[in-house]
């Protein structure tokens, strides 16, 4: 019996939900689960304190889905073992405490490299898929630029 | 050839569109596609020497010469994770 391993890749203005993410990446040999999520923070630290009122997020989605399927094969070459992969990303206004980002890694048992793959997984997303967040607060707006980065070719 | 560059984040605050229409050669490069955007479009001047190129949804970099017909999009380093530096909207 050939088994397909899930990969669940999105960029949706929807509400993130996971347990339906958690169901669709559960084969019935899965037994582990790692679950990455980041969250909007109401509070961030620029050396000041600064508070945020919302967060605007933007993707070039095309591309930015074409770059969720590079780091999920990346993370299949690496962690054999891993059966299910969801990367989701939200976008538009988040308010604080709500989830932007969701990564699951799904394989038989805990001590197979799941944990370690949803490390890498968000480590790259946050690397080379085009997605941008504009910060909101009492003092006005600022998008948030990332560094130039070093990974794009690997 | 007419070519259309998608813009994002700060670079569409900053020129005050979604895309710019360019006519460049046959034969250009990202390279001088980043100098081509600079002279006809001031306010993207600074933001050049850090853009991001992407040809057909694939980072390029200045060598790379770009195809008839891609779709090319231009940004600045991507921001979905930890924040390095703050650009004032006021200014973007």
């Amino acid at each position: 019996m050939v088994l397909d391993f899930p990969t669940i890749l999105s960029v949706t203005e929807q509400e993130l939900d996971l347990d339906d993410l958690l169901r669709k990446v559960t084969l019935p040999g899965t037994g582990a689960a790692a679950i990455f999520a980041g969250m909007v923070r109401a509070i961030s630290s620029q050396g000041i304190l600064r508070e945020t009122a919302y967060l605007h997020y933007e993707a070039y989605v095309p591309m930015a889905e074409a770059k969720m399927r590079q780091v999920s094969e990346e993370i299949r070459k690496r962690w054999r073992a891993v059966q299910g992969i969801a990367i989701v990303q939200r976008i538009g206004r988040l308010d604080p405490g709500t989830p932007t980002i969701m990564i699951i890694c799904t394989a038989a048992h805990r001590d197979s490299g799941v944990f370690e793959a949803a490390r890498y997984g968000i480590d790259r997303l946050k690397e080379i898929v085009p997605i941008w967040k504009k910060e909101v607060g009492p003092d006005g707006e600022a998008w948030v630029e990332g560094s130039h980065p070093t990974g794009l070719q690997s | 050839m007419q070519i259309r560059v998608l813009l994002f984040a700060t670079l569409r605050d900053r020129a005050g569109a979604r895309s710019l229409e360019l006519d460049v050669p046959s034969g250009t490069t990202v390279g001088g596609l980043k100098v081509k955007v600079a002279s006809d479009f001031p306010k993207l001047r600074e933001s050049m020497s850090t853009v991001l190129i992407a040809l057909n949804r694939e980072y390029a970099f200045d060598e790379a010469v770009v195809p008839e017909g891609a779709e090319v999009a231009m940004f600045p380093p991507v921001s979905g994770g930890a924040s390095e530096l703050i650009v004032p909207a006021s200014i973007a």
